[in-house]
């Protein structure tokens, strides 16, 4: 029988599948002041950093300005971004790469020695440092560098987080740690800790099809929004417009693609044609520009076509042009699909819009600071205001950099007023691993589990999807609704406790949480602008140019996904 | 928290006209720029000129032209002295050989996107 582990630090890092960018970044320098435990749920590989093989944006060329790159940051975000978080991590952001470098991370470079800067779509200057295909790879590999050799840190990997520990002071509510499962193990591990960074990455396996490693499933946001952290902008979900789409290969996967291959705006750009499944062309009916549309008007074209016509993926057809060019440009997407039976020489590649950030999170002030006192957020999980209503290309890692630093020395302050120790740990009810319920019914729960999880992203996908509406996002309210009551009834009928804990139960109670968050945001934001487009609200309002705020409900009553496990200890002046 | 809940909203370039990207069929123009219209690519340097191949999409015609200039320069590419590849065009050192990843607004590699 294992026993049950408390540990004590300073510092509890939470990111759910690798530490990224923002976990690394953040542990290096707060381990100068104490002892840091970073938990990760996977294996240090796996965090949507690794996938972010662009680059990082950053002012580093003496003809560019931050002026320009916050305009840019701004156009972008549909003008519903915060200044001030926009104006810091443009003139903030240099100086974060050029830590980096000192770190020892590599980027490409000209042959007079200067940094290499190339332009993505949205900026109106070179400002994209990169290092060949690999960038966040690069950054993370020199931090990860360094984390493994500082001895105040340590990594727990294979460490799923379940719950912030909190506890309400008056109207303040305090954050003292975290408890996770060790899914090795099985075990559960209480870390107290006097200041909690969740740097936990994004929610895009809400959505059937998405660019996110399997470990996103928005643990952060929905732990933060039960720890009655507020939440903010959860509407505004980034899509690309043209993922291969596995329904549509002659030869299916053997097993379901973990994370989607997206097909380059570069195969339109050269000529390739959008088809619906009838072999109509159908992005002239909506814009002039046809497939040269930008990219947020075709991913909004496709999904009205799949969503009127009820089918599963689209045609993108570039087998019209010479084979030679289409093999020397694309040979990626060429060998893929061969690998399943399509030559896209001879044959149209079957494509569908995949999720692939979320803009919004856990509302951070410009310290990375949220309502919850000692809980601190950067990247992906956190909504800072940078991105508004879309984010701009390669400022998603910026942004990680930059608010990370920036929590810092407040958490270092914080962490030092503390009187937190470990005799609080008893404070909290301790999760309970299911071995009572026996093997069998644990199976028939994961079987289940694993079906409802396939039911919402199907239900996220049809209803909240890209184009939307009233009537279909309160469709999807009751559906959401009616599923996690019928998951839930099932769970505990087979004798399944408030308190019990498994991995793929508890990813899916944070599925349900992040998919009602989304749900209740676009319901809320009665416009379109940037990433969400309603069909009853089409145009832009300029008294509605205002963040969307979703503060937490009573804790007392609601489904098991939206309260922590434990019953929140009302003490004064823990900290 | 340091923040009230919308004393920092943006107001300034309140401005700007904002034209969304249309739904209905009918043309508008994108909040979004995009680099579309133009293939830029140097390396930044006080000491260096910037060299700029602009590329026009008015027509899949000249698109391909372009392209195909395009790929010819990206062709001659040296070995710099430490064996290091090096973009004859641009000077940068070791980058992805091939067209410009950016040339279309996203990052990719081979058909891959990974960023946009």
């Amino acid at each position: 029988m294992p026993t049950k582990r408390t540990l004590m630090v300073m510092w509890c890092i939470q990111v759910s599948a690798d530490p990224g960018v923002a976990g690394l970044r953040y542990a290096l320098e707060v381990a100068k002041h104490g002892s840091v435990a970073i938990i990760t749920k996977a294996e240090p590989h796996e965090s949507n950093t690794n996938y972010a093989q662009g680059g990082v944006s950053a002012v580093l060329c003496p003809s560019d300005s931050v002026e320009s790159h916050m305009q840019d940051t701004i156009v972008a975000g549909a003008y519903l971004c915060d200044e001030e978080s926009v104006k810091v991590v443009c003139t903030e952001g240099p100086d974060r790469i050029r830590e980096l470098i000192a770190m020892g991370a590599s980027f490409d470079h000209g042959d007079d020695g200067n940094l290499h800067l190339a332009r993505e779509g949205g900026h109106s200057h070179h400002r994209i440092v990169h290092a060949a295909d690999m960038t966040g790879r690069e950054i993370e590999r020199a931090l990860l560098e360094a984390v493994v050799n500082d001895p105040n840190i340590s990594v727990f990997k294979h460490h799923f987080a379940i719950d912030l520990l909190t506890s309400q002071d008056g109207s303040d509510t305090v954050c003292h740690g975290i408890d996770a499962l060790n899914t090795e193990t099985q075990e559960v591990v209480r870390f107290i800790s006097k200041v909690t960074l969740l740097a936990s990455g994004g929610a895009g396996h809400i959505y059937p099809s998405t660019t996110n490693p399997l470990v996103a499933t928005g643990d952060g946001m929905a732990m933060a929004h039960r720890a009655q952290a507020v939440i903010s902008n959860m509407e505004f979900v980034q899509f690309h417009p043209t993922a291969l789409a596995d329904e549509g290969l002659p030869i299916k996967p053997k097993k379901t693609r973990e994370n989607s291959f997206l097909i380059t705006e570069a195969v339109r750009g050269d000529g390739g044609i959008l088809y619906n499944l009838s072999m109509e062309r159908f992005m002239p009916l909506y814009d002039g520009r046809a497939e040269l549309a930008p990219r947020d008007v075709v991913a909004r074209s496709i999904d009205d076509q799949l969503k009127k016509r009820n089918e599963k993926y689209v045609l993108l057809d570039i087998s019209h042009k010479p084979r030679e060019k289409i093999l020397s440009h694309f040979p990626n997407i060429a060998n893929e699909c061969l690998q399943h039976g399509l030559d896209i020489t001879q044959q149209p590649i079957p494509v569908v819009p995949a999720a692939h950030y979320m803009c919004g999170g856990v509302r951070a002030g410009l310290q990375g600071e949220t309502n919850v006192h000692g809980l601190y957020v950067a990247g992906e999980v956190a909504c800072t205001g940078l991105h508004g209503a879309n984010r701009l290309a390669s400022n998603s890692l910026l942004e990680a950099l930059v608010f990370a630093r920036r929590a810092v020395q407040p958490s270092i302050n914080y962490m030092k007023s503390s009187s937190l120790d470990l005799s609080a740990s008893s404070l909290w009810t301790r999760p309970l691993v299911p071995k009572s319920l026996g093997s069998d019914v644990m199976h028939k729960i994961l079987r289940i589990t694993k079906e409802v999880r396939k039911e919402l992203q199907s239900i996220m996908w049809k209803y909240v999807g890209i184009v939307r509406s009233t009537s279909r996002l309160q469709e999807a309210e009751q559906k959401i609704g009616k599923l996690e009551a019928k998951w839930e009834t099932y769970l505990f009928e087979h004798g399944w406790q408030q308190t019990m804990v498994a991995l793929e139960a508890c990813e899916m109670r944070n599925l349900f949480c992040c998919a009602k968050l989304v749900v209740s945001s676009a319901l809320a934001r009665h416009e379109s602008r940037g990433l969400h487009y309603m069909t009853d609200f089409p145009h832009l309002e300029e008294s509605k140019r205002l963040p969307t705020v979703i503060f937490p409900s009573s804790h007392t009553t609601g489904t098991w996904s939206s309260r922590q496990l434990h019953q929140q200890p009302i003490v004064k002046s823990m900290v | 928290m340091a923040k009230t809940s919308l004393s920092r909203l943006f107001a300034s370039l309140s401005e700007h006209s904002i034209a969304k990207p249309s739904f209905t069929g009918s043309r508008s123009e994108s909040v979004t720029r995009s680099a579309y219209n133009s293939v830029t690519r140097f390396v930044c340097s006080s000491a260096q000129e910037t060299q700029l191949i602009r590329e026009e999409r008015s027509n899949e015609g000249d698109r391909e032209a372009a392209k195909e200039n395009l790929e010819s320069v990206n062709k001659e590419e040296d070995e710099g002295e430490d064996g290091d590849h090096v973009n004859k065009e641009t000077g940068e050192v070791s980058g992805p050989k091939g067209p410009e990843p950016t040339r279309y607004g996203d990052w990719e590699r081979n058909g891959r996107c990974s960023d946009f």
